[in-house]
């Protein structure tokens, strides 16, 4: 098993609950796309699995850990093994992509390293075969600040694919990118998890994007799973109630009708007549 | 413009009026002694010496007698040339440059009146509490404290007796330090502060006897030969009558008056005697040749 | 891999020169500051500070010496507030006559404006000489020309923070709406009446905020002052340092820390009502409660005035003007033989040495600081720094500077390592308040990426606050500049040093020849500043 939540729920201190009851496991190497309208709390699930958040109630496992039942470098150790892809690249503009990228292996690497990276980066190659994978390795040395928000995006993928984690976690990986662009990144992340074995829990706001590349689609909705299937077995209908309270439409990369997005490995062919 | 100009002119006018409210009581000066001495040990204590001796001058002047406390040397100075003390116990060297910088003003050359008879002779003693110290040769490359850079017996005349002895304090010591005072230099030489320093002998002496030093680890490794010091100065423009009513005042006392012995003893003199501006010309020429009067 | 990419870090060259740069300027700059902390574990050293401590306890309670302390501390409050009213008094005209707010000239072409702007021009000199020559120097000046007493330093506090709040009144001035001010002047209004209708209205709250704040940095000064005989606590504290009486030094200190953190809190306090009543009652006038006020503060002031009994009248008299003439004028003829020169360079030098190395240290020891005061490192870490950190503030330099001079002797690290104390207080809350304002999302992101602490803070925290911290550090290196200028009274090194011997030897000459580099010095501290400031900002 890479996770496994049992009865799992949040609730803030204020009082709201952002998840509630939420079962969910996934074997190795799966690939789930997490969708449901806004204010869900796919985010809040995201975050629980990356052992960000301590649940209120339930049980979990990561890794084959309870995350909260470690030490405090135990679970540095574990988190290290968890790789985040943020919808707001988490990058000080001042840093360089280089640094930003290579970052990613700070988990790993002992504290000298880390240090003397930051005065000559320790694996420039490393990090440019990343970036080259999203087509930024020209990219290399510039500022963070110095780059469109679509490139730090990318810039926070490859930070990622660096980081070689065997749980990916993308939380909104590709809103800030052009369909095209978005796409190829999503099948970028849907590749490395395939090629390395990994796990990879992505959210999407694009309900096509999910539909045409993971095999495993988990519907969230104020809190709870409404589903749990696999790409095939999800029905319009079933879109469509999930995303009953932001109107008729439903969420896609582009609203004109499109072309069949490309299966990765055999996932439903989603048609723009079908998204209508 | 005109409007700011009025109203600068209007705040002068505002501190004109109020002046003389904040000078006190100026009319009183008429009849007061002001009183000051060169700060050679702490303030306090030369408020606590002078006491008795402001009482006893109070009653032969028939003036009343105000002493204050300054922490700075040239302060002095410069108070008796801008005629705000009448009356002041100064040091050889400071009254060399008080010599030279009242000399032409209006406020006439300040005058030595007495000394103690000590003071015709005086000397400084150099201390250490390092037992490898045992003459000026060993100084060398040692931290060194003197005491204020205008004390007589704390800095000039050991000064100018090192370098008859061929040790030049800047070039030959590791570091130079002022305390300020004499007692402050046994304090610095006392706790390690400075490995070796200088004093003048009568405050040595004085904190002997009231074991205020200990002598087990403090020692005097030298001595200067003697030379003039201490003095009572007065401001040059200063009544004569109230100038003679004063030496008198001095010369008159006796130590086998057990009231006069008090002050005698708080002012560590066996006698008083007159005193002239020719006794620091030694002095004057020491200060040249140790560079510190230009 | 893309061919013709390098693979090489194109930045490395420039970095390994900058490094190369700093180390060559570093390494001279570390000498002549005489940076040795081995001397900070001397055996001999750390006896004599650890008996001067020990002799902290118990501290000295007596009643004659709390009775002196009392009335020094009201002293050191009464010196502050008649220096600040001084300061003010001097400050509002020459506010007004340099401001370009309420140029005439500015219009356009009149008749006079030649002279007016030779005027203007003139002024603002003055106005950077008052500045730059630090409050401590003038009260050494004025303990000379007064003599006795507290009047020096009040002189001194109201001619150097006359030169401050005048330029910071007319900055205020130019920075708030000018356009009802420029009308008047433009209707044919004289000044002073475009600045009561025009600019007061707008700008009194601002104004009398950073009066009030001047008036607290004055508190503290007015004690540092008393280090070259100015009165009130510092004369107190200057004998306890020098006879190394402990017990005395601690009550001192405590008198001390009190009064700073009074002042600092009082000060706040009105600052936050005045903000308050600005906001709440835009239309004009003072009212009842604000008449109240102004008439307890002219009383303060008339309190503070009397209770010194200044002798200022003396200064009115034709003859000891002409004295004071005299005085200050031996200055205006500088030593300008080489010898001499060489020995002032070589004090500048001391001087830029030791306000570098120490606000170095200050920088590493504020960052070490600043994270556990930013409440990074848990609740109990966060109150006990922040309370390390406004001791540290709290003390003076130049107090600093008679403790480090016990455990390292006397020299320039004595003044490099107490600039490096207080610098520490002030730069750790600045750091402390940059890190809080943070983003936090970098540094979250790499925490759960399960990275070590200090990475995290280099990688993630480091980037993102470095150039605000750096604007910090500058803006303290510049006043530290100031500051190593006259750490040499208490014998720890640089220009003071210099200047304290050749006045108390009546050297005149000699002494205008360092007040004259201390200035150069303030001059060109503040130059380089403003420069590096914008180009940091461009960048």
């Amino acid at each position: 098993m890479s996770f496994t939540l049992a009865g799992v729920g949040l609730t803030h201190a204020n009082g709201f609950t952002a998840l509630a009851d939420v079962s969910l496991a996934a074997q190795r190497g799966e690939r789930i796309a997490v969708i449901g309208p806004s204010g869900a709390g796919k985010t809040t699930l995201l975050r629980l699995l990356g052992a960000a958040l301590r649940p209120t109630a339930g049980n979990i496992s990561l890794l084959a850990a309870d995350p909260w039942a470690l030490s405090a470098s135990g679970l540095r150790r574990l988190r290290s093994h968890i790789g985040v892809v943020h919808q707001a690249p988490p990058l000080p503009p001042r840093q360089r992509v280089v640094t930003a990228v290579l970052a990613g292996r700070l988990g790993e690497w002992p504290l000298w390293k880390s240090i003397a990276s930051l005065i000559y980066p320790a694996d420039i190659a490393g990090a440019r075969e990343a970036l080259a994978r999203l087509d930024l390795g020209e990219r290399l040395f510039d500022r963070c600040d110095r780059i469109s928000g679509g490139q730090l995006q990318r810039v926070g993928i490859a930070r990622v694919l660096y980081q070689r984690p065997d749980l990916i976690l993308a939380d909104e990986p590709v809103s800030a990118l052009d369909p095209a662009l978005a796409r190829q990144a999503v099948n970028v992340l849907l590749r490395d998890a395939e090629a390395r074995g990994a796990t990879l829990v992505a959210s999407l706001h694009a309900v096509d994007l999910a539909l045409a590349g993971f095999p495993r689609i988990v519907g969230v909705r104020d809190g709870r799973i409404v589903f749990d299937r696999a790409a095939a077995e999800v029905s319009e209908t079933m879109l469509h109630e999930l995303y009953a309270a932001e109107g008729s439409e439903l969420p896609t990369l582009a609203r004109e009708p499109r072309q069949a997005v490309a299966p990765v490995d055999g996932g439903a062919v989603l048609t723009g007549a079908r998204c209508r | 413009m005109n409007h700011t100009l009025r109203r600068l002119a209007l705040k002068g006018a505002l501190l004109f009026a109020l002046a003389p409210a904040l000078a006190g009581n100026l009319s009183a000066q008429e009849n007061t002694l002001r009183v000051s001495a060169i700060p050679d040990e702490a303030p306090t204590e030369l408020q606590r010496k002078f006491a008795p001796l402001g009482k006893y001058l109070e009653k032969e002047t028939g003036m009343k007698v105000v002493f204050t406390p300054v922490s700075d040397y040239a302060a002095v100075v410069e108070s008796l040339a801008t005629k705000k003390l009448d009356l002041a116990w100064l040091g050889g060297f400071t009254y060399v440059q008080a010599k030279i910088r009242t000399q032409g003003t209006t406020a006439g050359t300040a005058i030595p009146i007495v000394q103690r008879e000590e003071d015709a002779k005086f000397t400084s003693k150099f201390i250490t509490a390092d037992p490898t110290i045992k003459s000026f040769a060993d100084l060398k490359g040692r931290s060194f404290a003197f005491g204020s850079p205008s004390s007589t017996s704390g800095h000039l005349m050991p000064r100018y007796f090192l370098q008859q002895a061929n040790l030049s304090p800047d070039r030959d010591f590791r570091n130079v330090a002022f305390s300020g005072a004499h007692d402050a230099t046994v304090a610095f030489v006392a706790a390690g502060k400075a490995d070796a320093g200088v004093l003048n002998a009568s405050v040595w002496d004085k904190l002997v006897e009231t074991k205020k030093v200990d002598t087990d680890k403090v020692r005097v490794f030298a001595t200067t030969p003697p030379y003039f010091d201490y003095n009572w100065t007065v401001r040059g423009d200063l009544d004569p009558v109230i100038v003679k009513k004063l030496t008198d005042a001095f010369l008159k006392l006796d130590p086998k008056n057990p009231e006069h012995a008090e002050i005698m003893a708080l002012q560590r003199a066996s006698k008083f005697i007159p005193s002239k501006k020719e006794n620091y010309d030694g002095i004057e020429q020491a200060a040249k040749a140790a560079g510190l009067l230009k | 891999m893309n061919a013709g990419l390098p693979l090489r870090d194109p930045a490395a060259r420039g970095r390994a020169t900058a490094l190369i740069v700093a180390l060559v300027v570093l390494w001279p700059l570390l000498v002549v500051a005489e940076f040795k902390p081995a001397a900070l574990f001397d055996a001999q050293n750390l006896r004599v500070t650890g008996n001067f401590l020990a002799a902290f306890l118990p501290p000295e309670a007596g009643r004659e010496f709390l009775g002196f302390l009392a009335r020094a501390t009201l002293e050191t409050l009464a010196i502050a507030t008649a220096g600040i009213t001084l300061a003010l008094l001097l400050a509002v005209p020459l506010a007004l006559l340099t401001t370009r707010v309420l140029a005439v000239a500015e219009i356009g072409p009149g008749p006079g404006q030649g002279r007016a702007a030779i005027l203007h021009h003139g002024l603002r000199v003055l106005l950077t000489v008052l500045r730059g020559i630090p409050e401590l120097v003038w009260a050494l000046l004025f303990v000379r020309v007064f003599g006795l007493g507290p009047a020096a330093g009040v002189l001194a506090l109201g001619l150097t923070y006359g030169g401050m709040l005048a330029k910071v009144y007319a900055e205020i001035l130019e920075s708030g709406d000018t356009k009802p001010a420029r009308a008047i002047l433009e209707a044919g209004g004289g000044r002073l009446q475009a600045f009561l209708y025009g600019l007061l209205p707008g700008n009194a709250q601002e104004l009398t905020s950073y009066t009030v704040y001047r008036w607290e940095c004055a508190v503290r000064a007015s004690v540092v002052m008393g280090f070259v005989g100015a009165g009130g606590l510092g004369q107190l504290m200057d004998q306890a340092m020098k006879m190394l009486n402990g017990g005395e030094a601690s009550t001192i200190l405590l008198a001390f820390l009190a009064l700073v953190l009074a002042a600092d809190a009082f000060s706040g306090l009105l600052r936050r009502q005045l903000a308050a009543a600005g906001l709440r009652h835009r239309h004009a006038g003072v009212g009842p409660a604000g008449g109240g006020v102004i008439a307890a503060l002219a009383a303060v002031v008339l309190a503070s005035f009397l209770f010194l009994d200044l002798g200022f009248a003396a200064l009115l008299t034709r003859e000891s003007a002409q004295l004071i003439g005299e005085f200050l004028g031996a200055f205006l003829t500088p030593d300008l033989t080489p010898v001499w020169l060489g020995k002032v360079a070589y004090g500048m030098l001391e001087t830029l040495a030791i306000s570098a190395i120490g606000t170095l240290l200050a920088v590493a020891a504020g960052f070490a600081c600043a994270l556990p005061a930013s409440g990074r490192l848990g609740r109990y870490a966060g109150q006990s720094s922040r309370f390390v950190l406004n001791a540290l503030r709290s003390v003076p330099e130049l107090v600093w500077a008679t403790l480090t001079a016990l455990s390292v002797g006397l020299g320039p690290f004595a003044g490099v390592l107490a600039l490096a104390l207080h610098t520490t207080g002030v730069l750790g809350r600045l750091f402390a308040e940059t890190l809080e304002n943070a983003p936090p999302a970098p540094h979250d992101a790499l925490r759960d990426a399960g990275a070590r602490p200090l990475a995290v803070f280099l990688y993630g925290t480091l980037p993102e606050i470095a150039p605000q911290c750096a604007a910090y550090a500058l803006y303290r290196w510049e006043m530290s500049i100031r500051m190593a200028a006259i750490l040499g009274f208490v014998g720890a090194g640089g220009l003071g040093q210099l200047l304290y011997f050749e006045l108390s030897l009546f050297h005149h000459a000699q002494a205008g020849t360092v007040i004259a580099a201390m200035l150069l010095l303030s001059l060109l501290a503040d130059a380089a500043s403003a420069r590096l400031r914008r180009g940091m900002a461009a960048g």
